[in-house]
């Protein structure tokens, strides 16, 4: 039966001896007995079994003589109270979050004044109520103890009146004489920043803001420049498009919008047996990407090689629509290539091709290619472009010049550290030590602000004021949630960096009246739903995120004021909005079609010149780390990657091939010995791991931009530096950052280290529990992929699931399910980082990862597989033996990708409940399986016994104990971000997903004091709400009409099932098969690695 | 049963508006009553007897101050016209306070007249000692230590036996005098313990399991009350009295713990709840002001100038019921959806002049009460209807008395209903 082939893990796929008696193991090493006598070895130690005895004694007659003491507890109330403050009542106030990379609409819950957790805001049109890890986990950096207090000049603390004074007289003589001042920051989407900007130029008039991201779309923006005469990222629309031809974009994790772009893209492939449709995604890319993961059909391409693939697309587009071709080369590809333009060209309007290089040539021909397929307008709005990447390489390269020939006299780094992010080839450091006055607004010491002689923090974004415009047409406000943390009379205090600027330009008003005063002249007159300032500020601010009718050009610096545009459809940030799509309807496609002829030829031209090298190196963004902004953040450190599943380090991805060629460890488990290779581009050299990765393009390698931070914050000083740093690696080609390199030197350096990777840890033996199937088969049979498991019985082959020993118990009230739709999620992690601030999930560090002891309550497991099976074998005419070894190689090389989020499955007949001697897990008549952590004495009988393996042990007091520093819990700072609705466990219990149980109580008692009946949707798991593509639905199922129980009902004989139904352990959560709109059957059956060591016996026996 | 619990949501607002209608009715209906009630019915919320100001002055030897009494009696009854007819003092006394003083048309001369005489014959009550007070009004019994006791009565017991054992001793050798016998030899008092054990050892081996028996049986309860505090009664930063508040004065509970039905705790009161009477009340009538200067204190108020000017103290409370913190303990449920009395779980408030805890707060107890309660409001609630239909059906064939729908048969006893 078994056709189809999953794996974890190369070791899992090889099925080493290693391997199997790892699994078998609960936990990967001995009890660490020595742990527990803290600081002296038992064998060396003086103390002998009488003393032992004697201390224990004391000590017990001590702790319980102690507890006989009443404690005080202190009860201290406010002197006044907030009207808004009930204690024990969270408070939610709408927000954004910008980093100048991700953008997200938010609302951040408070408890007391403190905010505790980020969700996404559902009145957003950009995000949609979509969050991803980074945004999750940005509450944290809040509490961060690296932060500055105060201002420092040359090293020291000073006061804010010393800086002004100082800084203030210094630039007045600067500008006096004409000097050089620059404004250096990340893109800045905000309005009244811009404004700020504005005056304070006004004021200097020899000042110039330059404009730098740390991963740039400049290259986008000049193609767009070239095509169409505006210099802008367009928006896009992936929900419109039926075919997506992703050339290295990994949109659903890094590019431009991605929280955008995932609400979008899983819109439109959402199937059901009524609507059996998706869009079908094509990615070319060198990494196995989180996006590539997710693609129909991946084609793993060289870097080099990428450019070649749009030229070549758009021959074999412009071959069916009628065009002229371009100078192409022949590529491995290319039949693949054909397929993806057949079916472009079929869904002219209706497709999209992107390109995630930052080569201005790759995109001129990819706006040649969507111009061809009258995508403009449709699929991406050019119209209403994006302004969340500003960045402007060729300028910063000229700042760079300026500064090192001495011309620049003052230089303002607000929200970016380019001494960290630029390439190694600009020199940055060297030339920023030539400018005089060196200013940095940066929030802590970081590597930018270590070489300014003046900081002065801004306030972190839950503190400040400030206002967004993502995208055209769209507004969105952030406001404090917190008074700032560090203000007098205990600490100098930061600021905000508009509010500096501004006493700077000499404007006291605050940025709050200044934000005001943008929006009353620039924001107010676009719309027209309401007639009052006040009424339409206290609305926008409520609402977090508006959209309002559109103007000239989109950006504020023009506001409207023509009086037909005022008439104009307004739209309005209620939900009874009207559909975006209606309001373009002003948009002429003619003028989109208005395309200055480029000679495509030429670009085509210089495409083909590439050189490709032996080894290309690729740069790319984790998802947890991004940009490296918040790398001291322990939460996204922890956060396992979604394809290598490595924490806490980046690394050189390489081919398995490849590696085992060149004699690299490919590593029996992940966190043993990787080789540590010397990779050097262009003269400087780093040291880094290397792992296989399956899916890796031969000849290319991969390396995660956004570690090595040696300035990120104390996180460094208790684990070491996280990583090296890959920015050094970035090349300016033609006046563009390039991530990645086509001349890479690579020396084994015959040294080992270690690094932490989840991949296998809490394995299901190659239980079957991943359940796929393609959109052909699923057309006709909407079972199909998703069979049935049997039983032989006395009574004849029954279905698994209808058999039961057991009696079904009540469940009078509520009756609590989930069910998580594999086809929905990308396996991006936010409800990982989400699960951890909501349930107040310990970080472990890298030591423990390494012995699996990671805490996550949720996992979200990758499995890879094959295309091969045995009818593609029987139609190739390939034998038994060749068949398994084919399922193996082909899919080594390009293996198909499976994300399935695991947490406890609360099984009504669960295992692990019968075998507690204390009762610390049983069952309530609402269907959750409880855990008592204060009636644990941690046996683990329950982690050995439930296969699912959902089950955490807390083996230190993670919250005490000074091996485990790193943890947040362990700050005074650190510790304002817990939950207070949740307890924070300690040492020597077990602990596992409650299903959110302090939000179902929550929401229970709202409905119990309104005095009605519990609306569905009224309670969302954590995971659930902070998922991007609404892959997680969670809800009553003995309502009726809730969302899960008719979701279960209409896909009971489709998509739905339970993970090793067969066990008869019936869970609570259920999994909806995953479709792959891709030709290839994927029959009934599935594999097991169990069955494949089976076939290594075969092997051996031939 | 108490019912001010019971209250509907706006309770506070209904309270207020009700004070208020009483005033006016009180107002009209004031006739030859004394001159206290109407003082302070109509002139306390503005004004103290003594010569601190409130809103308005102080009122200790006003007659003394106003031209006449004539005078009073026109400036209580129509202030404005007064002022208006541009009489130098009611001009002068018009700015003591940016708020003008209600004109009280309905006071008769007599009722005015009965006021001045309360006025005069006030005289403030000399402060109690705080210790003696709160002796005085809740008879505390000094607790004997047990120990003592233990000690005297084991003291007491030896005396007895040394003194038997004397006189056994010298009636036998009286005895054996008589019968011309030998003095019988002196014996050690351990020689003869040992020679009375090995004569009954079935006694001795009967008191030993019994002395061990009680022993353990008592060493279980003690252990079995660690962390049980029962009784617990610290003594507050401020001598509170909730007798005085909740008792005497019959503020309802949530006047001050407004959580306890919008959230899970209820909340000790912040200064500026306390401040909304005390800005009146300086002066207790069992402390007099030294415990309500220590609010003055905290909310940084200057009773002599009637402003908020010094800096603000936060109170520190001791807290008097404590769970452990796996505990989630949620008031809002108990008081607003089960519509629990107060007095239930914190007992008799209203005669308690230092908060004490008078149940034991374990989980037994929680369970116990769990196991016998149903939620009152279960069936008039849309929220339970479903659980309540499917309850009734299940427990329908039971003997009647076993019918009821009990906290736990709802599934209130279940571990993460509390631990999470």
């Amino acid at each position: 039966m078994a056709t189809k082939k999953y794996w974890k893990g190369l070791e899992e796929l090889n099925n080493s001896s290693e391997f199997v008696q790892n699994a078998q193991n609960e936990f990967a090493e001995q009890i660490p007995v020595e742990n527990f006598s803290e600081t002296e070895n038992l064998e060396t130690s003086g103390t002998n079994r009488r003393d032992f005895l004697k201390f224990l004694g004391f000590s017990v007659t001590a702790a319980s003589l102690a507890a006989c003491e009443t404690p005080v507890n202190k009860a201290i109330p406010y002197v006044v109270k907030p009207e808004e403050i009930i204690p024990g009542v969270a408070n939610w106030y709408a927000s954004t979050y910008y980093d100048g990379n991700d953008y997200a609409s938010i609302i951040v819950k408070t408890r007391e004044g403190r905010p505790i957790k980020i969700e996404g805001n559902d009145l957003s049109k950009v995000t949609m109520g979509g969050t991803n890890a980074r945004v999750q986990a940005s509450v944290l950096s809040l509490y961060d103890s690296s932060r500055l207090t105060g201002p420092t000049a040359n090293g020291a603390a000073t006061s804010w009146g010393n800086t002004d004074l100082e800084i203030g007289g210094k630039l007045a003589a600067i500008a006096a004489k004409g000097g050089a001042i620059r404004i250096l920051s990340s893109s800045i989407i905000s309005p009244s920043t811009k404004d700020v900007i504005a005056e304070f130029s006004a004021k200097y008039p020899t000042t110039k803001h330059v404009t730098y991201d740390a991963v740039s779309f400049s290259g986008m923006s000049k193609a767009n420049a070239q095509t169409f005469g505006q210099e802008v990222i367009p928006s896009y629309n992936f929900s419109n498009a039926e075919v997506i031809v992703s050339i290295g974009a990994d949109f659903l994790a890094n590019w431009i919008s991605p929280i955008e772009f995932s609400k979008q893209y899983i819109k439109n492939r959402k199937v059901s047996k009524e609507h059996a449709e998706m869009s079908k995604h094509f990615q070319f890319e060198s990494n196995l990407s989180l996006t590539g993961a997710n693609a129909d059909e991946r084609i793993p391409v060289k870097v080099s090689e990428q450019g070649k693939v749009a030229v070549n697309l758009y021959n074999a587009v412009a071959k069916i629509v009628g065009g002229s071709s371009l100078p192409s080369s022949a590529l491995a590809c290319d039949a693949i290539i054909a397929k993806a333009a057949k079916a472009l060209a079929e869904n002219k309007g209706r497709s999209l091709v992107i390109s995630g290089s930052n080569d201005t040539n790759i995109q001129l021909v990819v706006n040649g290619i969507n111009d061809m397929l009258e995508n403009y307008g449709k699929t991406i709005d050019i119209e209403n472009p994006t302004y969340t990447h500003q960045g402007d390489d060729a300028a910063f390269t000229d700042l760079v010049a300026e500064m090192a020939s001495g011309k620049v006299d003052v230089i303002i780094t607000y929200n970016t550290n380019p001494v960290y992010t630029s390439p190694a080839s600009l020199k940055f450091a060297e030339a920023f030590q030539k400018v005089g006055m060196r200013i940095s607004f940066a929030d802590r010491v970081d590597e930018t602000a270590a070489l300014s002689q003046y900081v002065c923090p801004d306030l972190n974004y839950l503190e400040s004021w400030n206002d967004y415009n993502p995208k055209k047409a769209h507004y969105s406000l952030a406001q404090p949630t917190i008074t700032p943390l560090f203000t007098k009379p205990r600490h100098e205090g930061t600021r905000q960096a508009q509010d500096t600027l501004l006493i700077w330009a000499g404007n006291h008003d605050g940025y709050l009246s200044f934000i005001q005063k943008t929006w009353m002249e620039k924001v107010f007159p676009m719309q027209g739903k309401y007639m009052v300032f006040s009424d339409f500020w206290n609305h926008s601010l409520h609402d977090g995120a508006i959209e309002v009718g559109k103007g000239d050009d989109g950006a504020l610096a023009t506001p409207v004021s023509d009086s037909t545009k005022v008439a104009a459809p307004v739209v309005v940030s209620s939900a009874k909005a009207k559909p975006v799509k209606e309001v373009k309807s002003d948009i002429t496609p003619e003028l989109i079609r208005v395309i200055q002829k480029i000679n495509l030829s030429d670009v085509a031209q210089k495409i083909n010149s590439v050189k490709s090298g032996e080894l290309e190196l690729a740069l790319y963004e984790k998802v947890a780390i991004g940009n490296g902004n918040q790398a001291n953040n322990p939460w996204l450190q922890e956060l396992p990657d979604p394809i290598s599943k490595i924490t806490w380090d980046n690394y050189v991805t390489m081919s398995p091939k490849e590696m085992a060629a060149k004699g690299y460890s490919l590593m029996k488990r992940q966190d043993r010995k990787a080789t540590l290779l010397n990779v050097t581009v262009n003269g400087t050299t780093i040291k880094l791991p290397v792992i296989p990765q399956p899916g890796q393009a031969e000849g290319t390698m991969g390396i995660a931009l956004g570690y090595g931070r040696e300035k990120a914050g104390t996180l460094s000083e208790k684990t070491g530096v996280v990583g090296k740093n890959a920015y050094p690696f970035v090349q300016i080609i033609d006046g563009t950052m390039m991530y990645g390199a086509l001349s890479v030197t690579v020396e084994n350096t015959n040294e080992t280290t270690s690094i932490a990777g989840t991949q296998i840890h809490h394995t299901l033996m190659g239980r079957e529990i991943v359940r796929e199937t393609n959109l052909e088969n699923y057309k006709k049979n909407p079972k199909s992929g998703n069979a049935d498991e049997m039983m032989v019985t006395h009574s004849g082959i029954k279905k698994a699931a209808t058999i039961d020993l057991w009696n079904e118990f009540d469940r009078p009230g509520n009756k609590w399910g989930m069910t998580i739709d594999l086809n929905s999620c990308i396996g991006c992690g936010s409800c990982v980082v989400s699960c951890t601030a909501e349930n107040n999930v310990a970080v472990v560090g890298k030591a423990e990862v390494m012995k699996t002891r990671e805490m996550h309550w949720l996992r979200i497991d990758r499995y890879y597989s094959s295309d091969m099976n045995k009818e593609v074998a029987k139609e190739d005419g390939v034998g038994g033996m060749e068949m398994y070894l084919e399922m193996e190689n082909p899919a080594e090389e390009n293996p198909k990708v499976v994300f399935q989020p695991i947490m406890c499955q609360h099984c009504n007949h669960a295992p692990c409940e019968n075998v507690c001697p204390v009762l610390a897990t049983n069952h309530s008549s609402e269907g959750l399986n409880m855990m008592i952590y204060n009636r644990c004495v941690g046996t683990r009988y329950c982690a050995n016994n439930c296969p699912f393996k959902v089950r955490r042990f807390n083996w230190f007091n993670y919250n005490e104990n000074p091996d485990f520093a790193l943890n947040p819990t362990q700050d005074d700072l650190g510790r304002m971000v817990l939950n207070p609705d949740v307890v924070v466990r300690s040492r020597g219990v077990m602990e596992k997903c409650s299903m959110c149980v302090q939000r179902i109580q929550e929401g229970k008692l709202d409905a119990k004091k309104l005095e009605a009946p519990l609306k569905d949707g009224a309670i969302k798991t954590a995971c659930q709400q902070s998922c991007p593509t609404n892959a997680i639905y969670f809800g009553d199922l003995n309502d009726e009409q809730s969302e899960i129980t008719l979701l279960r009902n209409r896909e009971a004989e489709g998509r739905n099932y339970f993970i090793l139904e067969e066990l008869g352990v019936k869970p609570t959560v259920s999994y909806l098969t995953k479709v792959r709109n891709c030709e290839e059957t994927i029959e009934e059956g599935k594999k097991s690695s169990g069955e494949h060591a089976d076939v290594k016996e075969e092997k051996a026996k031939a | 049963m108490d019912t001010i619990y019971k209250q509907p949501k706006k309770q506070i607002l209904a309270k207020f508006s009700l004070l208020i209608l009483s005033f006016f009715l009180s107002i009209n209906s004031v006739s030859a009553q004394d001159g206290e009630k109407i003082f302070k019915q109509n002139c306390a919320v503005c004004h103290s007897l003594g010569s601190n100001p409130i809103v308005g002055p102080g009122l200790q030897g006003v007659i003394s101050r106003v031209p006449s009494e004539d005078w009073m009696f026109k400036w209580i009854q129509n202030n404005e016209a007064l002022i208006k007819s541009g009489e130098a003092y009611a001009v002068k006394v018009s700015t003591f306070s940016p708020a003008a003083m209600p004109s009280f048309t309905s006071l008769a001369d007599g009722d005015i007249k009965a006021v001045i005489k309360y006025i005069k014959e006030y005289k403030e009550p000399a402060p109690v000692a705080a210790t003696a007070a709160s002796g005085a009004t809740a008879p505390v019994e000094k607790p004997t230590n047990p120990l003592a006791i233990l000690i005297g009565v084991l003291a007491f017991l030896i005396i007895i036996v040394a003194i038997l054992r004397a006189v056994r001793y010298s009636l036998k050798n009286i005895q054996n005098a008589k019968k011309g016998l030998q003095n019988e030899a002196k014996v050690g008092v351990w020689k003869e313990f040992k020679n009375t054990v090995n004569a009954h050892k079935r006694t001795t081996a009967l008191v030993i399991i019994f002395l061990l028996g009680g022993g353990l049986s008592s060493g279980w309860y003690a252990l079995k009350g660690i962390g049980v505090y029962e009784g617990y009664q610290p003594t507050q930063p401020i001598a509170f009295s909730h007798k005085i508040h909740a008792g005497d004065n019959a503020i309802d509970c949530q006047y001050c713990h407004s959580g306890a039905e919008r959230s899970k705790t209820a909340g000790i009161p912040s200064v500026n709840v306390c401040m909304n009477c005390h800005k009146g009340i300086s002066k207790g009538p069992v402390t007099g002001k030294t415990e309500i200067a220590k609010i003055y204190e905290a909310a940084g108020w200057d009773p002599d100038k009637g402003a908020y000017t010094k800096p603000q103290k936060p109170i520190q409370w001791i807290k008097v019921h404590n769970l452990p913190d796996f505990v989630f303990f949620s008031h809002q449920q108990h008081v607003k959806v089960g519509q629990q009395d107060c007095a239930t779980c914190h007992g008799d408030v209203k005669t308690m002049t230092t908060a004490v805890q008078v149940k034991p707060l374990t989980m037994v107890w929680c369970i116990d009460c769990h196991r016998a309660t149903e939620v009152p409001g279960m069936q008039s609630n849309p929220f339970y209807e479903k659980l309540h239909k499917n309850l009734t059906e299940k427990f329908k064939n039971m003997p009647y008395d076993q019918r009821k729908i009990t906290v736990d048969r709802m599934g209130g006893i279940e571990c993460s209903k509390c631990h999470y």
